[in-house]
């Protein structure tokens, strides 16, 4: 069986919920080595949430920044990832 | 602008919110419980299966009445290397040891008992920052720009909760403190996981399906909950493991597990983080943190979820006395919720059984922890584990404390060692009142 990453999402704009620092950021790659969803992605010397549509707002790339460079807030009011089996 | 005030402001709407929303508003507290998602319970992944044990305590009985997906009074251990596989089949007796729920539908029933108790509900509304004044914790701000005033805020918003952040409890947290799991959701049909799952909770160990926690698979009505992951040091993700996917792909896998899952389809996948310690400072002035936002929670064993009712309830309680005594400092808010967490047993015996385990998990290989889960004498379960590890140490050593503790350890746990029917009784009271 294939892991098919089957996820819903309310209908809205979220806002941009997670950021970079960029005065922050150091380019080492964390975000988007411990993002299962692809995010991330390298832009020159350092990395931006490009795929913020695609995130589940688990918060592993504010967590593993060791630079503070991950500015994660939530989407807005009923918008976003919308989990159903719990 | 309004600015309403409360006694008390509950932030989420998962487990520990709605229990301490529902307990203020009995206390007879002007409450309000704020949510981020349109349905309670649809941001959420966790286990899904609440333990009976904790629901006895008559601060849960209530919860019995929740929707359930499943009784479950059975639980498999697969312990699989290359040289061979041992399945532990415990039936502890004839009690039922788990209830196993669907978050969506748990979290909107809570939420409906919480409104009944007559707190305020607002869902679709984010909080995203809080009122600080004099370095006590006023009020929230959600997304709207609407400011709420409390006079205790209640942080129940999981792990990455922004109120704890703000108020700067809550910090970054990786390494072996944090886990990263996948869950997926595998429709099979009920007729189908009758057969093949019954009312067991299936846990599995082999290399190569988890890194150093315990995957597992829990039956729900009509579709089975799969979930594995791995603490997020910088061993978990590498060629090998590009991310969490891979794990849950070689369990999905497993010869064993493929033909228990075969004709099913993925109808839901999700990603959740959860911290592994509990966090050491909970209360500030004006604010309690709760549930996972407290880090009430043990991963390792699957516990979190009667971890937040219970800290959501005592929150509340604690809240009530000190609104009464007219002092919401950090010291009398403390006071209370650490006597309540203290006397708390099935929390503290939880506590320490992970703590234990974790500490022999984190020494050795997945190879290695395999077969040491193989040989565990008195079967294959952590609480075995977590006598046995410390009783062999002491024999080793010849060091009769930790003998001693091993055996005050077996004599606490002694209530769960059989299941007796009480939980079956409390079940079968269901809708009656």
């Amino acid at each position: 069986m294939k892991v098919d990453m089957k996820v819903d999402y309310y209908p809205g704009e979220t806002g941009e919920f997670i950021k970079v620092d960029e005065s922050k950021c150091v380019g080492c790659g964390d975000c988007a080595k411990f993002c299962t969803r692809d995010v991330w992605e390298q832009d020159g010397a350092i990395y931006r949430p490009v795929n913020l549509k695609q995130c589940v707002e688990c918060g592993a790339c504010w967590n593993v920044c060791d630079y503070d460079a991950v500015l994660f807030s939530e989407p807005k009011g009923g918008t976003g990832v919308r989990f159903s089996y719990g | 602008m309004n600015n309403i005030e409360y006694d008390v402001i509950v932030v989420g709407a998962g487990c520990a919110g709605p229990a301490a929303a529902k307990k203020a508003a009995e206390l007879g507290l002007k409450v309000l419980l704020l949510e981020k998602s349109q349905v309670p319970g649809e941001k959420n992944v966790s286990g899904t299966c609440l333990n009976g044990a904790a629901i006895l305590d008559p601060d849960l009985h209530y919860i019995v009445e929740c929707p359930v997906e499943r009784t479950i009074r059975e639980m498999r251990t697969y312990h699989i290397n290359e040289d061979r596989t041992t399945v532990f089949h415990e039936i502890p007796s004839e009690g039922i040891l788990l209830l196993s729920v669907r978050r969506d539908h748990l979290d909107t029933w809570h939420t409906e008992e919480a409104k009944k108790a007559g707190a305020e509900v607002k869902l679709s509304t984010t909080v995203v920052d809080i009122i600080e004044e004099d370095d006590y914790i006023k009020g929230v701000i959600t997304d709207s720009g609407e400011k709420y005033f409390g006079k205790v805020i209640i942080d129940a918003a999981g792990v990455n909760s922004i109120v704890g952040r703000k108020a700067r409890l809550i910090p970054k947290r990786k390494g072996t403190n944090m886990i990263l799991y996948v869950t997926v959701a595998v429709k099979l049909g009920e007729e189908v996981i009758s057969e093949r799952f019954g009312d067991c909770i299936e846990y599995y160990l082999s290399p190569g399906i988890q890194y150093k926690t315990w995957p597992w698979i829990f039956p729900k009505k009509d579709t089975v909950t799969v979930g594995t992951g791995g603490y997020m040091d910088e061993n978990l993700i590498t060629d090998e493991f590009p991310n969490v996917n891979k794990y849950m792909e070689n369990f999905l896998n497993l010869p064993v597990v493929k033909k228990k899952l075969e004709g099913g389809e993925i109808v839901s996948w999700g990603l959740h983080l959860e911290y592994d310690e509990a966090i050491e400072k909970r209360v500030r002035n004006g604010l309690i943190l709760t549930g996972e936002a407290g880090g009430f929670v043990i991963p390792f064993l699957g516990e979190g979820m009667p971890e937040a009712f219970f800290t959501g309830i005592y929150a509340a309680i604690s809240a009530a006395e000190a609104i009464a005594a007219g002092d919401c400092s950090e010291t009398k808010l403390s006071e209370k919720y650490e006597e309540l967490i203290g006397d708390n047993f099935f929390m503290q015996a939880f506590r320490h059984i992970a703590a234990v385990n974790k500490e022999s998990i984190l020494s050795k290989t997945d190879e290695e922890i395999t077969q040491m889960m193989q040989q565990v004498i008195m079967g294959g379960g952590f609480i075995s584990n977590a006598i046995h590890t410390k009783w062999l140490k002491g024999v080793e050593e010849e060091n009769m404390e930790l003998l001693q503790e091993a055996y005050d350890f077996l004599e606490l746990i002694q209530p769960y060692a059989t299941v007796d029917p009480d939980f079956e009784n409390l079940y079968k009271e269901r809708g009656r009142k």
